[in-house]
């Protein structure tokens, strides 16, 4: 099977949830709205392989395995834009913009092989997939693979990282693994997404007040855009929860 | 004076406000009783010092600081206090309410005493003292977190009544 892909710069992807490596996370504090992420897939599933390598893998009831990405997320609802997205639809930061971006329209969280499907552009995005467009998966593999190679390097670098921070979770959370197990093949708005905060106490992050004060405006910004709207509730909720706790680690 | 938040029946200066203040738990109930406390009156300095020393940083003072904002707190029941020499198991009900809705939370915790003072180290959920207390309180009875009114009309309300 042979793939063809041209980005139009129509803008659409640039919506919604955005995974992102810790790196690219940390050097956007003062950009989006971030949380922590869980994606849980069954054993059987055909991306529980990698979803293990890079995430975490529990037991939950009837000794059923479950293995876990989690991911640091620009946590936006899929009806508003990424921050960075200008008004002619172009990137504001196009140059230092997050590995995830670069790599679209691949997804190094998936197998090589299962990349393909990823060409098919989703309802309403206007990529040029017609044969003109460049050639850019073949036989099971991406022709020119750099971002999603860097992009994969940077997910396995922070595996140690991640664990340390689903150990902690498991340890404190007790309500966790059946949160997952609850939320397995949901749609996103019943995934489980956890807090900033925790991440910070978690890691012992020495710069807990700087990253803080960075994240504390965005916060609010999202919390009065999604004020109102039933739909964005689980949304709006969240910010308003975590404008306070990053409005005590602030001070 | 003001009762203490804790259902001792005891005035709050003479029962949690002084561990609070700084003064060591005499025992490891009153330990778990103060830390209620100081969730009810936001005192989270006594919470954060009284975690073992191994699992201080652990805690995530500012998620804290929101729970004692959001929740309002119901009440604290102890259930069972094995305390041996210098290490105590203690299981306990707290009952609070959190985005409109009543939680009722068992746990079983475990502390330890270091010269004197007594220390929280661990705690595991325990949800089959939650499910017996709701069970064993009838709908008309004085509601267990010493508000004087039934539980129908306060803790209770909102619960679905079990056929049993």
């Amino acid at each position: 099977m042979t793939k063809h892909f041209a980005c139009t710069a129509c803008g659409k992807c640039c919506y919604g949830l955005l995974p992102l490596t810790f790196k690219d996370a940390f050097a956007n504090i003062g950009r989006f709205p971030l949380c922590l992420s869980w994606t849980p897939v069954l054993k059987g599933s055909k991306d529980f392989p990698m979803v293990k390598t890079l995430g975490v893998t529990i037991t939950v009831a009837k000794g059923q395995e479950l293995a876990v990405l989690i991911v640091p997320t620009s946590f936006i609802p899929s009806s508003l834009p990424c921050p960075a997205l200008q008004a002619d639809n172009l990137c504001g930061i196009h140059e230092s913009k997050p590995s995830r971006c670069k790599t679209m329209p691949f997804y190094p969280y998936r197998d090589e092989r299962f990349q393909a499907e990823l060409t098919n552009p989703r309802p309403g995005w206007e990529c040029d997939t017609s044969t003109s467009a460049p050639l850019v998966y073949q036989e099971q593999k991406i022709v020119d693979r750099e971002d999603f190679d860097r992009e994969r390097q940077e997910l396995l670098d922070e595996v140690p990282l991640l664990r340390r921070y689903a150990d902690y979770m498991f340890k404190y959370s007790h309500s966790l693994p059946n949160n997952l197990m609850f939320s397995v093949g949901k749609t996103k708005a019943h995934q489980v997404v956890t807090s900033l905060s925790s991440f910070l106490t978690a890691t012992q992050n020495t710069d807990a007040r700087n990253i803080a004060q960075q994240q504390l405006p965005i916060l609010k910004t999202y919390a009065e855009q999604t004020a109102g709207d039933p739909k964005l509730a689980f949304f709006h909720n969240n910010y308003v929860n975590w404008s306070k706790e990053m409005a005590y680690l602030a001070k | 004076m003001k009762t203490c938040p804790c259902g001792s029946k005891s005035f709050f200066d003479d029962c949690c406000g002084p561990i609070i203040s700084g003064t060591p738990a005499s025992t490891a109930e009153a330990l778990v009783r103060s830390r209620y406390t100081a969730f009810v009156v936001g005192s989270l300095d006594h919470v954060e010092r009284t975690h073992a020393p191994e699992i201080r940083s652990d805690f995530n003072r500012a998620e804290a600081e929101r729970l004692v904002t959001d929740c309002e707190w119901h009440g604290l029941r102890i259930h069972n206090v094995h305390e041996t020499g210098d290490t105590a198991e203690i299981a306990f009900v707290i009952r609070f309410r959190h985005n409109q809705k009543l939680i009722t939370k068992g746990s079983l915790s475990k502390f330890r005493r270091d010269d004197g003072h007594w220390y929280y180290l661990s705690n595991s959920p325990a949800p089959h003292i939650a499910e017996f207390r709701g069970a064993k309180l009838g709908r008309n009875e004085p509601c267990h977190c010493n508000s004087g009114k039934k539980f129908k009309k306060c803790c209770g309300s909102g619960i679905e009544q079990s056929g049993a």
